[in-house]
C-alpha cells in the first residue's frame, strides 16, 4: 500500500471539474461587471466599465454571462435530479439534521469544548452551505436578472413595483454572494491551513487518501471500510499530520 | 393804433435790447392775445420778448421773418396753425439755404409742405444749433418731433424718439451718438435702407462696441446660426433688449419671456400653462425659471444638439436640487440624487463622462415633459399616470399602465413608499453583517484552533 498522504483517490468526474471552471469564470465576469455598476460611483468602477468599453457593453457583458449562468443552474438542476432518479446517484448534497450538529460540533472543537472534529460524509456543511448558496442564490439572480432585463414584458403581468422589488433583491444578494465567496469560498479553498496555498481538488478531481480520512472520514469508510490506527502517517513527518487527529476510532 | 401805443408804453421793454420797430410790435404782441383760425384751432399771438432777447435771430427785428412792419400789419386769416406755420416758415429759406445740411435736404425733397424749419428749431425762440447740442438735446431737437424714415420698400417708420423713454433706460448717462456711430454732430449722413430689418441689423451691430463678451457669445448660438443662414428674422439685440428704452434683463422675469414669445408664440402657450409658466403669470412667482433660464439668453445653442439634451438634469438641478427655493413649495431636492442612481441617471452620466452624449437615454424632461410640465402631485393621478406611460412607451414600445410603476419616482424607499423593496434592503443590511461576521468568527476560529493544535 502508498503512503496515504501520496495515495490520491478520485473525487470529481471531468464534467464537474468543467463545470468549476465554469461557474467560476461566469461568476468572476457577472462579479466585475455587477459590482461596477453596483458601485457607479467610485473611480475604480467607472474605471473598469471604461475599460470593458463603455456602460453599455458593461452591462451587455453582464447580461450574457447572467444568460450563462442561467444555463450552467439549469444544466445542473438536470443532470443532478435525472443522475438521482435514474442512475442511482447519491444525494450527497442534501441537507440533513447531522450538518448542523456538525457545524455545532465544529465550533464546540475549535472552542476546545470538544476533542474531535466533526464527522463528516462525502460533503461537509461548509460545503453544502456554498453549494446551495450558488444553486439558490443562482436561480434567485437569474430570476430578478431576467426581470430587470425585460421589465415591459415583465410588467404586462405584473404590477410594476415588482421591478423594484427585483433590482432591491437582485443588488443585495449580489453583494451577499460576493463577501461570501471572497470570504469564505477563498478562505477554505485558499488560505485555510489544511489547503493553503490551494485546494487542488476541484482542479485535478483527486484526493490524497490522507486528506479524506480527515475530511470526509464517513465517506471513507464506506469505500474503504473503518479507518485504522495504522492508516495514519507517523506524527510530525508531513505538514498535514499537524492536523487535529482525534477522529480515530 | 392809439390802443396799441399806449400798451407799448406800459410794457416794461428793455430799450435797448430791440429796435423801434421791433418794440412797436411788442407792443401789442407781449400781450395775452388770441386768434381763432378757420378749423375752429386758437392761435397765441403773444410773444415773449425775453425767448426774442435770447434767440439767435434777437438782432435781426420782427420784420426781417415777417416780412412788415407794425404800420403795415396784414389782416390775414389762416386754416389751421399748421398751415400758419408753414407759411411762416417759408421766411427762413430767404437766408438759410437746405442744401447747406444735407438731412435738411432730403426732408425737404420728400415733401416741402410738410417739412416746417420752425417745428425743431423753434420760432422766436430759435437758437444756434451748436447752443442746443448738450447731451442728448442736440439730436432731439429734431427726433422728439414726429419725424420719419422712409425705407426703399416704400415704408415710413417714426424717427421720433421720447426724452422720457431715454430717461428711463438703463443707458441713460450715454449719449446718442454712443450708439449712433456713424452720425457726428455736424452730419448727419443720409442713408438709404431697403426696409426697416435692414436698419435694425446695421444698428445692432454697435452694441459690440461695448457687450462685445455677450456679442462672442452669440457667436456660439443657434440665432446667430440661422442668422448668417440668411434668416433675417434671427433676433437682433434690439428685438430682445430694446432700443431707447433699454431695460435690465434681469429685472422682470414675465416681461423677459415675452420677449421670446415674439417669435415663439407657441412654445410661450404651452408654457404658459405649464407649472412653471402658470405660476409666474398667474401668481407671480418669479423662483421659476423663464425660456432663458433653460436655454440660456447669448449663447442658446439650440434645443436639439445632443449636447444639449444631456446637461438637462444638470439645468433642473439648478433649481431643484437648492433648498432654499425648493422648500418653499414643498418639493424634494433629491430628485436629481435619486435620477442619478437609478438606471436611467446611471446610463446617462457615463454617457457624459464618456463623450456619448449622442447615445439617447430618458432625461427629466423625457418623462415630465418639456415647456409642459405639470405638477405630478396632481389632483387626477390617474391623468398623471396614463401620461407617463404614454412618455415611457416613446422608448418602451409595448409599455403598459403598470410600467411606470416599476420606477419609485424620486423617493427614497421608505415604509410608507415601496415598502417591500425598503424591507428587503434593510434585510440584507441586517442579513450580510450578520452572516459575513458570523464567517469570519469561523475562520478565526479555526485559525485558532490549527495554531493551539500545533
Amino acid at each position: 500500500m502508498k503512503e496515504p498522504e501520496l495515495e490520491q483517490i478520485r473525487r470529481f468526474g471531468k464534467l464537474r471539474i468543467a463545470e468549476h471552471w465554469l461557474n467560476a469564470g461566469t461568476f468572476i465576469l457577472l462579479v466585475i461587471t455587477g459590482l461596477s455598476q453596483k458601485f457607479h460611483d467610485y473611480y475604480f468602477s467607472q474605471w473598469i466599465i471604461m475599460m470593458l468599453g463603455g456602460i453599455d457593453a458593461t452591462r451587455l457583458i453582464h447580461r450574457y454571462s447572467g444568460v450563462a449562468l442561467a444555463l450552467l443552474t439549469l444544466n445542473h438542476v438536470l443532470v443532478a435530479s435525472f443522475g438521482v432518479m435514474f442512475l442511482k446517484w447519491q444525494p450527497s448534497m442534501v441537507i440533513h439534521l447531522k450538518d448542523f450538529r456538525d457545524a455545532i460540533d465544529n465550533i464546540r472543537y475549535y472552542l476546545g469544548l470538544s476533542d474531535h472534529p466533526a464527522r463528516c460524509d462525502r460533503f461537509d456543511y461548509k460545503q453544502k452551505f456554498e453549494y446551495w448558496g450558488v444553486v439558490i442564490g443562482g436561480m434567485l439572480m437569474v430570476a430578478t436578472g431576467a426581470m430587470l432585463w425585460f421589465p415591459i414584458m415583465v410588467t404586462q403581468v405584473l404590477p410594476g413595483q415588482f421591478i423594484p422589488v427585483a433590482k432591491a433583491l437582485h443588488t443585495n444578494e449580489a453583494l451577499l454572494a460576493f463577501l461570501v465567496i471572497i470570504i469564505w469560498h477563498i478562505y477554505n479553498a485558499i488560505f485555510s491551513p489544511e489547503v493553503i496555498p490551494i485546494d487542488t481538488v476541484i482542479f485535478t478531481g483527486r484526493i490524497s487518501r490522507h486528506r479524506m480520512m480527515h475530511e470526509h472520514p464517513l465517506e471513507y469508510e464506506r469505500m474503504f471500510g473503518p479507518i485504522q490506527p495504522s492508516d495514519q502517517p507517523p506524527a510530525e513527518t508531513d505538514e498535514s499530520t499537524k492536523q487535529p487527529t482525534a477522529t480515530i476510532t | 393804433m392809439l390802443v396799441c401805443c399806449s400798451l407799448f408804453l406800459a410794457y416794461p421793454v428793455s430799450e435797448a435790447a430791440f429796435s423801434e420797430s421791433d418794440q412797436a410790435c411788442l407792443g401789442c404782441h407781449s400781450m395775452e392775445q388770441h386768434k381763432t383760425l378757420g378749423n375752429g384751432e386758437t392761435l397765441s399771438l403773444k410773444v415773449n420778448p425775453a425767448e426774442i432777447e435770447k434767440s439767435v435771430h434777437g438782432i435781426i427785428g420782427c420784420t426781417a421773418c415777417h416780412g412788415f412792419t407794425a404800420n403795415d400789419h396784414p389782416q390775414k386769416t389762416y386754416k389751421s396753425k399748421k398751415e400758419y406755420r408753414a407759411i411762416a416758415a417759408r421766411r427762413c429759406s430767404t437766408c438759410h439755404s437746405p442744401r447747406d445740411n444735407k438731412i435738411h435736404e432730403k426732408i425737404i425733397s420728400k415733401d416741402s409742405s410738410k417739412t416746417i424749419c420752425t417745428d425743431c428749431h423753434g420760432a422766436h425762440s430759435v437758437r444756434r444749433v451748436s447752443e442746443l447740442s448738450k447731451g442728448n438735446q442736440y439730436c432731439l431737437a429734431c427726433h422728439k418731433w414726429e419725424i420719419s424714415i422712409h425705407f426703399a420698400n416704400g415704408a415710413n417708420e417714426t424717427a421720433q424718439v421720447q426724452e422720457s423713454t431715454l430717461k428711463e433706460s438703463v443707458h441713460k448717462n450715454l449719449s446718442c451718438v454712443d450708439c449712433h456711430v456713424r452720425v457726428y454732430s455736424e452730419l448727419h449722413p443720409v442713408r438709404e435702407f431697403k426696409n426697416r430689418r435692414d436698419f435694425s441689423q446695421l444698428m445692432a451691430e454697435n452694441f459690440k462696441r461695448c457687450h462685445f463678451d455677450k456679442y462672442t457669445r452669440t457667436l456660439e448660438g443657434i440665432h446667430f446660426k440661422v442668422a448668417t443662414q440668411g434668416n433675417t428674422k434671427a433676433p437682433l439685440c434690439t428685438d430682445c433688449h430694446g432700443t431707447h428704452g433699454i431695460a435690465s434683463a434681469q429685472k422682470d422675469k414675465l416681461a423677459n419671456a415675452k420677449k421670446c414669445e415674439q417669435c415663439h408664440a407657441g412654445i410661450y402657450a404651452i408654457y404658459a400653462q405649464s407649472v412653471h409658466g402658470a405660476a409666474l403669470i398667474k401668481e407671480h412667482i418669479e423662483d421659476v425659471p423663464v425660456c432663458s433660464d433653460c436655454h440660456k439668453a447669448h449663447d442658446n445653442e439650440g434645443p436639439h444638439t445632443a449636447n444639449f439634451r444631456i446637461t438637462v438634469p444638470q439645468i433642473c438641478a439648478g433649481c431643484h436640487s437648492q433648498k432654499e427655493i425648493m422648500s418653499k413649495y414643498g418639493l424634494s431636492t433629491r430628485v436629481v440624487e435619486t435620477y442619478l442612481q437609478d438606471f436611467h441617471g446611471v446610463t446617462m452620466k457615463f454617457y457624459k463622462q464618456y463623450g456619448q452624449a449622442e447615445k439617447k437615454i430618458a432625461v427629466c424632461i423625457d418623462c415630465h415633459g418639456v415647456h409642459d410640465i405639470i405638477k405630478v402631485k396632481s389632483e387626477d393621478a390617474a391623468v398623471v399616470k396614463q401620461n407617463l406611460t404614454k412618455r415611457c412607451q416613446k422608448c418602451h414600445p409595448g409599455a403598459t399602465t403598470n410600467f411606470p410603476d416599476s420606477w419609485i419616482s424620486h423617493y427614497e424607499p421608505n415604509f410608507k413608499k415601496a415598502s417591500l423593496v425598503f424591507l428587503i434592503d434593510w434585510g440584507y443590511r441586517l442579513f450580510i453583517p450578520f452572516m459575513i461576521i458570523g464567517l469570519l468568527v469561523q475562520i478565526v476560529l479555526h485559525l485558532w484552533r490549527y495554531a493551539v493544535n500545533r
